[in-house]
């Protein structure tokens, strides 16, 4: 009865110091301030909730970046971390955040749309809380955050989804998924506040163009792609060809479906005067077939299993033993938006887009993606945002 | 990598296996299998051994949602049954139906249809009309292991119903298909399976009962109760979901569990008996424990088996494996990934097969939904079991799980052999997703 006892006692502190470590450290996983360096060529910043009333005081509020030109032109509107477990677009738009000079245009830059999203984790997924991008003056650590956002933000789901406005029926979880609940509604969950919100930019700034930049996995045909509706088309098109081209690197352009809803590449267009696009670069990492969920794989992209199922023609990229690097998935990700760029700003001249300082395909392979960040602690403090 | 992940898998088995020789429950043995696989797995740092601790409390937090759905659609069944109202249907059917047994049969079916239709999950059809229907099933004179039996395959099959079908939305969600065009290729398999089962299992009587002497053995109904007591609560809840389907973008999001416990207290309020909440909530929850605690240990279970390479070495395995052995193995792949995984299963293989098939000219949509008659299939596997011990819990069947289970075999082989036609024929059944639309 005694020994009973004292296992009982051995277990329940065994049990209590397991969960006292692991709610610090998701604790601290939820609280991580990443530092967000403002370029030269930031002129305001706002908030998310400035469109949307019901994102104040709410982890889905969050920085909205403002690149205003020398001289007047159209727009772009960068969406980064729509998944905050698709970590290459985040570091595309920081690269654009930290770098760009804008001559002609406005850019505007939202790095973490989903911001509830990028502060949970993924449970039953077994991802890592971190990952870290060397740079010149040591690592820069950003958090890795979840597809959805958290429950602890919107909850509880609904037993099954209903799109706004088109009724359409959504698995559940796809109401806290930023990528299903465009355009939003202004009195509706809270993600669709935040997509709802980005509208709101679009219609109110007149935004040309929308980049959702996003990464799929290498079994997933619709990867290494420009997701675009048929307003968007042509510029998609020649974005492509130019940059298979001039840059030797595949993203072929896949028609945004009509009959699936509450996409960006969709609504956006249907909702709105924008031109939608929707960027895709592979990402081992979310693959179902592959080895350990490791900080590596997420940043390398090099996995086994997937090695032996792309020679067995089972993936949809090619893939060998260099994997997937982030540098190439960076890479891609900013030749793709200066592509757009260029060729929507060659069709419109008088609404063209023009910005400097921003690396391309070959030189983010060649110095890699952490050498365009710059450190928070050398910057001024007043250009320095936590998000 | 596979030497790796093969011993880390070796590890698992093995204290799993001397956790069960020990004597421990099933859940404490796979808890044991979770730890020693994160332990395993941390000496090559998949965990890192500082995160182990955090792997296995975010893990346990998996299923949490389905965790309130059960607990707290049990404690309105429990009120409801308390009340008296479970004795009043199953009374009211006896006597209406119980010389109609076809009718009886078929309406039974669709009782346990209707909620697991509208709602994705089996466990409903059984935590809401479970109990009222098994009764009313074993004084048509059908023993309790084939009621088990058919509460088992018609509630899966009831989770596999449209309008919600949780794997055909996860799959259409991870593959970018349209959640649309489900109706036929879903509701017609599900009614005819299910009129088949509950007709193979249900239709001899065993026994020699008549309709007099049934109505004689049941418990009475205590003064006072009435079919608006009854339907109440019931109304109530069905009110609430369907409210949301009318009116999504006016109707306040509730969520299953505050449903659940608003139909209990509207239950609570109309009941002809008192009864004491507090007591009857703590005592179903004692009953639900082991079903609980499998949830949160399976959610631990799942993400040690990610972190350390296993799962994605049996997704590996699946979809490395030749198509013609793949239709095949389709009836132990699908329904053991739900066994182990339950909704993860569908993630974890359903998305990469669903790619493999579409790649191949088979229709994704009908694939899908062969798919998704499987994988209910699973659910009455160990170590979850989920839908398998509700059913058995809820049908009173005293005798071992694995004589339940035996005795579901003829219409499990027969949904399996209709799923796996569907995957194989999918682009010829495409007409039904047309229809649909």
């Amino acid at each position: 009865m005694k020994k009973e006892r004292n296992i009982r006692i051995v277990l329940i502190v065994v049990m209590a110091l397991v969960l006292i470590q692991a709610g610090i450290q998701l604790f601290q996983h939820r609280h991580y301030q990443i530092p967000l360096v403002a370029g030269p060529g930031v002129t305001k910043v706002t908030n998310l909730s400035d469109y949307c009333e019901g994102l104040k005081g709410t982890q889905a509020d969050t920085l909205v970046f403002f690149m205003e030109g020398k001289e007047p032109g159209g727009k772009l509107l960068i969406i980064a971390n729509t998944h905050s477990n698709e970590p290459a677009a985040l570091l595309t738009a920081l690269i654009f955040l930290e770098n760009a000079v804008v001559e002609k245009g406005t850019l505007i830059i939202i790095p973490q749309f989903n911001h509830s999203g990028s502060r949970h984790t993924r449970p039953g997924d077994g991802y890592p809380l971190y990952f870290e991008i060397p740079t010149s003056w040591g690592s820069k650590q950003f958090r890795m955050g979840n597809r959805d956002a958290s429950p602890l933000d919107q909850w509880p789901d609904p037993d099954v989804y209903i799109h706004y406005p088109d009724r359409q029926l959504l698995s559940f979880l796809d109401i806290r998924n930023t990528n299903r609940t465009w355009p939003g509604r202004a009195n509706g969950a809270l993600m669709e506040k935040v997509t709802f919100a980005a509208m709101e930019i679009m219609r109110n700034e007149g935004v040309d163009l929308a980049v959702d930049i996003h990464g799929a996995e290498t079994m997933f045909p619709v990867t290494n792609c420009i997701v675009a509706p048929e307003k968007s088309m042509r510029i998609a098109t020649m974005t492509s060809l130019t940059l298979q081209a001039r840059e030797g690197f595949d993203n072929h352009v896949e028609p945004s479906p009509k009959g699936f809803r509450g996409l960006s590449h969709r609504e956006i267009g249907d909702y709105s005067e924008t031109l939608p696009f929707l960027l895709e670069a592979p990402l081992p990492f979310l693959d179902q077939p592959t080895g350990p969920k490791t900080t590596a794989l997420l940043l390398d992209g090099k996995d086994p299993f997937l090695l032996k199922l792309s020679q067995k023609k089972k993936l949809f990229v090619p893939y060998d033993e260099n994997g997937w690097p982030m540098d190439n998935r960076v890479g891609q990700h900013c030749s793709a938006v200066l592509e757009l760029l260029q060729q929507y700003s060659r069709k419109n001249p008088e609404r063209a887009i023009q910005v400097l300082q921003v690396p391309r395909y070959a030189e983010v392979i060649e110095k890699g993606v952490g050498y365009y960040y710059h450190d928070p602690a050398q910057t001024e403090k007043k250009n320095v945002y936590f998000n | 990598m596979y030497t790796q992940i093969g011993i880390i898998a070796a590890v698992m088995v093995l204290a799993y296996v001397a956790a069960k020789a020990a004597k421990a429950s099933v859940e404490a043995s796979m808890l044991a299998a979770a730890v020693a696989g994160g332990l395993a797995g941390a000496f090559v740092n998949t965990p890192p051994a500082a995160e182990l601790a955090r792997h296995l409390v975010e893990g346990a937090f998996t299923y949490l949602d389905v965790i309130l759905v059960f607990s707290t659609a049990t404690i309105f069944m429990a009120i409801v049954s308390e009340s008296g109202g479970i004795n009043y249907v199953v009374r009211g059917t006896i006597k209406s139906f119980y010389n109609l047994r076809l009718i009886a049969l078929l309406l039974l079916m669709i009782i346990i249809l209707i909620p697991g239709a509208l709602t994705g999950a089996g466990s409903v059809s059984l935590l809401v009309v479970g109990a009222p229907v098994a009764m009313a099933l074993s004084y048509l004179g059908i023993p309790a292991r084939k009621v088990a039996a058919i509460l088992f395959i018609v509630a899966g099959l009831s989770a596999a119903a449209p309008p919600v079908n949780i794997w055909a939305m996860i799959l259409s969600a991870g593959t970018a298909i349209p959640y649309v065009g489900f109706e036929l290729p879903l509701g017609i398999p599900v009614l005819v399976l299910g009129t088949f089962t509950v007709l193979f299992l249900g239709w001899k009587k065993e026994g020699t009962g008549d309709k007099e002497s049934a109505l004689e053995d049941m418990p009475k109904t205590p003064a006072g109760m009435n079919w608006w007591r009854v339907l109440l609560p019931f109304l109530v809840f069905f009110g609430m979901v369907a409210a949301y389907r009318l009116w999504p973008f006016s109707t306040p999001i509730l969520g299953l569990p505050l449903q659940f416990v608003i139909a209990g207290l509207v239950a609570w309020l109309v009941s002809p008996t008192k009864i004491n909440i507090l007591t009857l909530s703590r005592n179903t929850i004692q009953r639900l424990l082991p079903l609980l605690a499998t949830m949160i240990v399976v959610g631990m279970l799942q993400q040690i088996m990610t972190t350390t390479g296993i799962r994605g070495l049996i997704s590996f395995a699946v979809i490395s494996t030749p198509l013609i052995l793949l239709f095949f193995s389709l009836a132990v792949i699908i329904p053991v990934s739900e066994g182990v995984l339950t909704y993860g299963g569908a993630a974890i293989i359903g998305i990469p097969l669903v790619w493999f098939l579409d790649s191949i000219g088979l229709h994704a949509t009908v694939a899908i939904a062969g798919l998704s008659l499987l994988w209910p299939l699973g659910d009455g596997l160990p170590p979850t079991a989920l839908i398998g011990r509700l059913s058995v819990m809820v049908s009173e069947y005293k005798g071992t799980y694995w004589t339940f289970l035996r005795s579901t075999w003829v219409p499990w082989v027969v949904i399996t052999i209709v799923g796996i036609l569907m995957v194989v024929f999918s682009a010829k059944l495409d007409f039904l997703v047309k229809w649909s639309m």
